[in-house]
């Protein structure tokens, strides 16, 4: 059973636990009932708080509840502990703690940042209590920022004060640094570790002030990551390294057709035959077979020599040409629109007059995540308990599908949460985890690690959803825009992921905002608006979170119309945009004007380039932050392209780490650049075309661009970094593409329509 | 079969045909070799065989046999991280680190044979992929650990 004893577990893993319930000092407002925490693998010493536990070697262990899928989310979130706690980056020991409700993520319910000291909000106790434990949307800094820091400071002045009673002075007499408390007159020194044990006991009745921005130490500077060491030498443990004592490998098929029925194996004898092969395994309702075998190698070879009595559902005679033509349907059907999520003017009436209507339609396909590391989930039942470890965004979304799939009991599910390779928005899906629950069950006492061959993987996705937009717009007298009316078809990817995830929380398509993030609310002034999307009710083709959701298509048709716009109006395309934002009245408008300043004055914008070569420019503000990006091109050959360089701004707000903060932009791109190069996810008489990475190509180093990141200082609330980048990604690179061709592209991927890369 | 891998030989009973990323991995819990693709397109199970750099997901192992196998875990050598470790570090380049083993060997392979790179000689020869896009700071830390290298030679030297 690994490290993991079952006596352990008993007295450590459950909130039934004795006497290892501990109480969250500081939050004097919040309920007891979501303040319980179990201090599972805290270590040696004394909580202070649930987040931090501080040992007598003056061991400080953070507890950082957000997956690390190589966002920096195990250096950000430290970080902003450490800042307040005064602590050095080197004295931290981080552990991944149970999901429990002190480390809700409650920015995912009620998009305000709680504080430590005041009250939550109604939307953000319900997701308390629930416990959200969970990852994504760009949100672990944004839900963290003001919270951890006081609860650093909370520790902080306890410790302080159990410093001041032992020497008997006064705690304004006593200051922190690097773990030690020190007496300002005498310059005596404890160390946080002999102070851990009374400092627990210590109720502070103020609220500790928090540093200025002058006075960080860590916050905005760039340090190093603390997961980069283990990365280097291929120690770190993934999901898919878990090697529990007596673990066996289960390979899944599933149906051929997308969400088709295995109804049973006719070749089950034989299969067992096969060397190393344990059980061959139905699953629950049909939703696929699985072979468990001693090796993973051995698991994949019998599970693909599986014959299996299939059944096909709806999508059985739909191809993406099907598909293609619903979308196209409901976004020329008035009708079919079953939202407005932003209108003022009159469109009608502004399309309806002299100006010269310009119209176009843009497409853009499915997309799998593709995360590096295939899904996978390993998992033992012992008797009513269960250990799960797993790579996944969301730790309480994980005991709650065991808990549904198995019976046992929440608090008797200890949850692993291992290294993520890549997440995107598949690790938060639960598709995986369950699978692995039903083949355990039926092996109780074994630890099974189920994996999703590449093929596997990549065939039975919760893609980005394909979407038709469309726009018509006018530009009036004065070169300004004066109609702007779009409209697109999609399915609602919140719709879809929720009723996986959460289904008592999913809200119908019409009221998702991820339809038209990207779409609205843009920094453009515009007399007449109208933005409408409708749905494409294919349910058995399941959608899900990709890397910036509803962002990733909408930026690219927003930022490509803005560039058609601007060449209607005979204008260059980033005065074009400089001059709409100029008479924007959005709130944010100058920050998104400094932001496409920049970025034009980094890539030198009103300097001409050497012959061949050609760019284009974007910007978005997407989950919280704004980014502007220009792509530079050489146009090598007939419809061959390189990207030479990126030049990318963000600003968003108060930076934690901007080294992860460029990195995040670096990453993002490239991720965004994938897409628009050669990512395509089709679909065959139900059958998904794309099985493996040759048919669903990435950027690689030969074709990736030079990125250049700035970060603007700006002092505001912390936005996102995690995602941002990717939106203005495609739109730089297609209207620098537009500049060297006079193509228009208004599909993609580029290779699909003849262009190759180099 | 008797495998020699890191300098040490190991013995395995398994089919000729098993990829050597699945011995390693499965049979001897060696996990720091990754699987991505399992059909050479990626590089996330690059180890070295004699020398050369080599996608192991699609390698019979039996054609290892005889040969010095080295992988991730046979590079920092007695402990001490290797001039490309810490030239990772430097620049700081794993995101997610799945990919980050095999970029690793890879690199590792190309200075050995190529100990000044430019920059063609570099987008020919690392060819994996990286979902979480650190291709410029792989390059970057490629030219760093490569002028690393020199400098121990001539102190050496
Ligand atoms: S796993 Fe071997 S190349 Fe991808
Ligand atoms: S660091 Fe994540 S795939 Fe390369």
């Amino acid at each position: 059973m690994g490290k993991w004893t079952r006596r352990a577990f008993i007295a450590t893993g459950g909130l039934a636990g004795v006497g290892l319930i501990v109480g969250v000092a500081g939050v004097m407002h919040v309920k007891s009932a979501i303040k319980k925490y179990s201090g599972e693998g805290m270590g040696e010493g004394a909580s202070l708080n649930a987040w931090v536990r501080i040992a007598p070697d003056n061991t400080i262990t953070m507890a950082v509840p957000r997956a690390e899928m190589g966002q920096g989310v195990y250096t950000s979130l430290p970080m902003l502990l450490a800042e307040e706690l005064e602590v050095d980056m080197n004295q931290i020991e981080i552990i991944h703690p149970q999901p429990e409700s002190p480390y809700v993520n409650t920015f995912l319910l009620d998009p305000n940042p709680r504080r430590a000291y005041a009250s939550y909000s109604v939307m953000a106790t319900v997701a308390a209590f629930m416990p959200v434990v969970g990852t994504g949307g760009s949100t672990s800094v944004k839900d963290l920022y003001d919270h951890l820091r006081e609860m650093g400071a909370t520790a902080r002045e306890a410790l302080k004060a159990a410093a001041a009673e032992k020497w008997g002075v006064a705690v304004e007499d006593c200051y922190a640094e690097s773990a030690h408390i020190i007496n300002k007159k005498t310059k005596e020194k404890l160390t946080y570790g002999s102070l851990a044990e009374a400092a627990s006991k210590i109720e502070l009745d103020f609220n500790p002030p928090l540093k200025a921005q002058k006075d960080f130490k860590l916050l905005g500077k760039r340090i190093q990551r603390l997961d980069i060491p283990e990365k280097v030498t291929g120690t770190a443990e993934f999901g898919i390294d878990a090697r529990p004592e007596g673990m066996l490998i289960a390979a899944i098929r599933h149906a051929s057709v997308v969400g088709g029925t295995v109804n049973g194996i006719t070749n089950e004898e034989e299969v067992l035959k096969m060397r190393g092969v344990k059980k061959v395994v139905m699953l629950e309702d049909g939703i696929g077979a699985a072979v468990v075998a001693d090796n993973t190698w051995r698991a994949k070879n019998a599970a693909l020599a599986l014959d299996l009595d299939e059944t096909g559902n709806t999508l059985e005679n739909v191809s993406s040409s099907d598909i293609s033509k619903m979308l196209n349907d409901i976004v020329s059907d008035d009708s079919k629109m079953i939202a407005t999520p932003e209108a003022h003017g009159d469109v009608s009436a502004a399309l309806g007059g002299d100006a010269k209507v310009i119209e176009a339609s843009y497409t853009v396909p499915y997309l799998s995540q593709c995360t590096m590391e295939p899904l996978n989930c390993t998992l033992v039942i012992n008797d009513d308990k269960c250990e799960v470890w797993v790579g996944h965004q969301g730790g309480s979304l994980v005991r709650d599908a065991v808990n549904a799939v198995t019976g046992i009991a929440k608090d008797n599910i200890k949850v692993n949460i291992k290294f993520l390779g890549g997440g995107f928005g598949r690790k938060a899906e639960l598709d995986y985890v369950k699978k692995a629950a039903m083949v355990a069950k039926q092996m109780p006492g074994t630890p099974i690690q189920l994996i999703f061959t590449r093929e596997e993987d990549m065939k039975n996705g919760m893609y980005r959803p394909a979407v038709a937009s469309t726009f018509k717009g006018t530009i009036g007298a004065d070169g300004m825009i004066d109609a702007w009316d779009n409209r697109m078809a999609l399915q609602s990817v919140g719709y879809s992921s929720m009723m996986r995830i959460l289904p008592a929380m999913a809200a119908p398509p019409k009221d998702d905002p991820q339809s038209a993030e990207g779409a609205i609310e843009l920094p453009y002034s515009r007399n007449n608006v109208n933005v409408q999307f409708g749905e494409m009710d294919l349910p058995a083709m399941q959608v899900g979170n990709w890397r910036s959701v509803g962002a990733s298509q909408n930026g690219f048709f927003t930022e490509s119309f803005m560039d058609e716009l601007a060449h209607l109006a005979g204008q260059d395309p980033y005065e074009f945009r400089k001059k709409h934002i100029e008479k924007s009245d959005l709130p944010d408008a100058p920050r998104f004007l400094a932001v496409l300043n920049k970025v034009a004055d980094m890539a030198s914008w009103s300097t001409p380039l050497p012959e061949g070569k050609y760019r284009g420019i974007s910007l978005l503000k997407s989950f919280g932050s704004i980014v502007g990006q220009v792509a530079e091109i050489t146009k090598t050959g007939d419809k061959q392209i390189s990207i030479d360089k990126v030049y990318c701004v963000i600003d968003c707000g108060r930076i934690v780490n901007p080294d992860t903060v460029e990195a995040q932009m670096q990453s993002g791109i490239v991720y965004g650049l994938s897409a628009a190069l050669y990512g395509e996810i089709t679909m065959d008489n139900g059958e998904i075309v794309q099985q493996n990475f040759p048919q669903y190509e990435m950027v690689r180093m030969n074709t990736s661009p030079t990125v250049a990141v700035h970060i603007m200082e700006v002092d505001e609330y912390p936005g996102g970094v995690g995602e941002p980048a990717t939106p203005p990604a495609a739109p730089a690179l297609t209207n620098a593409i537009f500049a060297a061709t006079g193509e228009r592209v208004r599909s993609l991927p580029l290779n699909k329509l003849g262009y190759s890369f180099v | 079969m008797e495998l020699k891998i890191n300098g040490e030989i190991r013995n395995v009973d398994v089919e000729d045909n098993m990829p050597l990323l699945w011995v390693l991995r499965d049979e001897l819990n060696m996990t720091g070799t990754k699987y991505g693709c399992g059909v050479s397109s990626c590089g996330a199970c690059t180890v070295h065989i004699d020398g050369v750099a080599t996608r192991t997901c699609t390698l019979p192992a039996s054609l290892a046999v005889g040969k010095e196998i080295k992988t991730i875990e046979g590079i920092a050598a007695g402990g001490q991280l290797s001039a490309i470790q810490k030239a990772w570090i430097e620049h700081q380049v794993p995101q997610c680190g799945y990919c980050q083993s095999g970029q690793i060997m890879a690199a590792e392979a190309l200075l050995d044979s190529n100990p000044n790179p430019t920059d063609e000689d570099i987008d020919k020869s690392m060819n994996n992929i990286c979902r979480c896009g650190t291709y410029q700071r792989v390059r970057s830390a490629i030219h760093t650990a490569a002028k690393w290298r020199a400098e121990e030679t001539t102190l050496q030297g």
